[in-house]
């Protein structure tokens, strides 16, 4: 068994890097007998795809890797061909938004994908759109799908793209003090040491840009009481 | 397939929605009154983990919520970033740490689909057998830990009892019963030991008897009845809205399951019910995790008619050598093999240009993986879509209007886990 295999590792070395590059369509037919790789290929819809692209011809295109749709759109017609997609295409399940670096050299830079799905037909749409390096920002979301608050805050927090007309884009998985943007491409593994929290973050219920919550208070009623949890002095609170 | 609720209840289904509560005795407007805020976690029993809700209340009642996560963030994403995909498995054991088989298996489909490449028959089957009891299982935490903190401490000493039959069959499959890194690209690290098909049967014998007795304890308990019907309404608008997946979104009356919407791993051939729930209660999604059980349940039989023999690795198809690593125990006797498994090892794979998502449905609703290939060692783009996350989005909306004491009942029933929420 071992020594068949490494006969034809000899043998099929040199175009073992370069199969996976080819496009989707031939994902079907490769390998020896049909498994279930004909049913992990086959989530999109390009007939839906090309419908909805085709009511946003000027800033559109459509791409496909192994049996997914992905539709590239303008960052400006972003919502309303999502929007389209839910109501008039029966997208109507958010499932996910994230973001992506293609590497500081890359100009646009950061993709931010949201992926939809069709309860009626069980089928899936990659929505694209991308922005460049320098103050990266891109409508919310929220006003489609609710549900995209927390996945656009989880985008600012690890590459720094902005959402116009969130209610409150903040960080979501670092602390609100970290000074760096994690997932882009120029920020090191290994991070960039240890930095200096700033010390009324370790409290709750602060207001300010300092403090790890920032509930902000009803009109009419006043705030909640703040209170530096390290102050020893047993000064009175404010 | 509807599931049937118990009526044991004066309260009568759908009758009371969270947003109409209001306190029995009406309290006079006083201008000067303060809401109150409260911490609950990081470390509250409730919370199963490191969530933090931060409640502003009126009295007893939740005005507003806000969860606070990110105690668990580990970086995964971005170690994904520089690992090839073969060094990332022992990651995904730890997203969903109470069904680390299942995170492995959907991420070795997930690189498949990347890499183009196909399981074996047989390892199929294992990858079943391995996505069912980790269902089972973590439904098993999901529900003893529920009841325990709605009080029912008999549930969660039973439900241990079977976890504990469950991690002896896993630690039979991989020698692992927790940190599991079982599955690999093209297949399974090690076949099934010749004992475990016969202890998985007895297993599945025992398990329905089981079911029914925590249904005993529970689906008709005029306590927990009253805890859970009528509290936590989810409707199916937010419930899409937000992305909810799993049992959450099947609770709310939505018939999506990843295993019917896109048979992976050759779901399509066997036979079971997705649970459907009417009202989207806690008492809705408490019932379809205990059906699903039964319908894991009910696959884990099939599997067992049907599980194929053969080789747990593929070995032939194009890109397999590249990408396949060779058996464990052919690498320790084999010299041709221990070469393969260093090649594999140390140069790694390729990625194809090209992006996929494939997402599996596992125990709390749907993980996902983003991959973005290209040409490199390394995945550009390794995104996970924990469902956890999604699901505790709703807490926002779905707390306020409810009682204080109601908060441990929705967060049972949402059955979160912060490994895959915070990543």
């Amino acid at each position: 068994m071992s020594k068949s295999a490494s006969g034809k590792g000899s043998s099929g070395a040199p175009t073992g890097a370069g199969t996976g590059a080819a496009g989707g369509k031939d994902a079907g037919g490769r390998g020896s007998k049909v498994g279930t790789l004909a049913t992990l290929t086959n989530h999109g819809d390009p007939a839906a795809a090309a419908a909805l692209v085709a009511l946003f011809p000027a800033a559109s295109r459509v791409e496909s890797y192994q049996g997914d749709v992905r539709v590239h759109v303008a960052p400006a017609q972003e919502v309303e061909l999502i929007r389209r997609a839910r109501d008039q295409f029966g997208y109507d399940h958010f499932i996910d938004r994230l973001g992506a670096d293609r590497g500081p050299e890359a100009d646009p830079r950061f993709d931010v994908i949201t992926l939809l799905g069709n309860l009626r037909t069980g089928k899936r749409l990659i929505v694209v759109t991308t922005l460049p390096e320098d103050e990266p920002e891109t409508p919310t979301l929220c006003a489609v799908f609710r549900g995209a608050d927390w996945f656009e805050r989880e985008i600012y927090d690890m590459y720094g793209v902005r959402f116009s007309g969130h209610r409150d884009c903040k960080r979501i998985l670092m602390p609100d003090h970290f000074p760096d943007f994690p997932l882009r491409k120029e920020y090191p593994m290994e991070g960039r040491g240890e930095f200096a929290a700033p010390r009324r973050a370790l409290g709750g219920n602060v207001d300010g840009k300092d403090g790890t919550v920032a509930i902000p208070s009803q009109p009419g009623r006043p705030g909640p009481p703040t209170r530096d949890p390290l102050d020893r002095t047993g000064a009175p609170r404010p | 397939m509807s599931i049937s609720r118990s009526q044991n209840t004066n309260r009568g289904a759908g009758t009371s929605l969270p947003g109409t509560r209001t306190l029995d005795v009406e309290v006079a407007e006083d201008r000067h009154a303060e809401s109150m805020m409260i911490n609950m976690g990081p470390q509250h029993p409730s919370t199963h983990g490191v969530l933090r809700l931060i409640l502003e209340l009126d009295g007893e009642e939740i005005k507003r919520c806000e969860p606070v996560i990110g105690y668990l963030h580990r970086g995964k994403e971005k170690v994904g970033e520089t690992f090839s995909l073969h060094k990332f498995i022992p990651y995904t054991d730890r997203l969903d740490y109470l069904a680390p088989l299942s995170n492995n298996v959907a991420f070795a489909l997930a690189c498949e689909k990347l890499l183009g490449i196909e399981c074996a028959p047989r390892a199929q089957s294992i990858r079943v057998i391995c996505h069912e009891l980790s269902r089972i299982s973590a439904h098993l935490l999901g529900l003893g830990a529920y009841a325990m903190d709605l009080g029912a401490m008999t549930i969660f000493l039973w439900t241990f009892r079977e976890r504990e039959t469950i991690y002896s069959l896993i630690e039979r499959i991989c020698g692992a019963r927790f940190t599991t890194s079982y599955t690999r690209v093209g297949g399974v690290e090690r076949d099934l030991p010749d004992d475990f098909l016969g202890k998985l049967e007895a297993f599945v014998k025992e398990m329905p008897g089981r079911v029914d007795e925590y249904e005993a304890m529970l689906s008709r308990n005029k306590i927990w009845v009253k805890r859970t019907q009528g509290v936590g309404i989810i409707t199916k608008e937010q419930a899409l809205q937000f992305g909810l997946t799993g049992p959450n979104l099947r609770g709310s009356g939505i018939d999506y399951d990843v295993r019917k919407a896109h048979p992976y791993l050759g779901y399509e051939h066997y036979e079971f019910e997705v649970p459907i729930g009417t009202e989207g209660d806690c008492y809705d999604r408490y019932l379809c995790r205990v059906m699903e059980m039964r319908q894991s349940v009910r696959i884990l039989e099939q599997v067992l008619q049907t599980i194929p023999a053969g080789p747990v690795l593929n070995r032939d198809g194009d890109g397999v050598l590249k990408s396949v690593l060779p058996e464990k125990t052919k690498v320790l006797t084999n010299m041709e093999a221990l070469i393969h498994q260093f090649m594999v090892g140390t140069t790694d794979v390729h990625m194809p240009v090209g992006e996929v998502y494939f997402s599996a449905e596992n125990p709390k609703g749907e993980l996902g993986f983003y991959l973005r290939g290209d040409g490199q060692l390394t995945p550009a783009r390794l995104r996970i879509r924990g469902p956890s996350f999604a699901n505790l989005q709703i807490l926002t909306e779905l707390l306020p209007g409810h009682m204080i004491a109601d908060v441990m009942a929705v967060l049972g029933s949402i059955d979160f886990v912060m490994g895959e929420c915070d990543r």
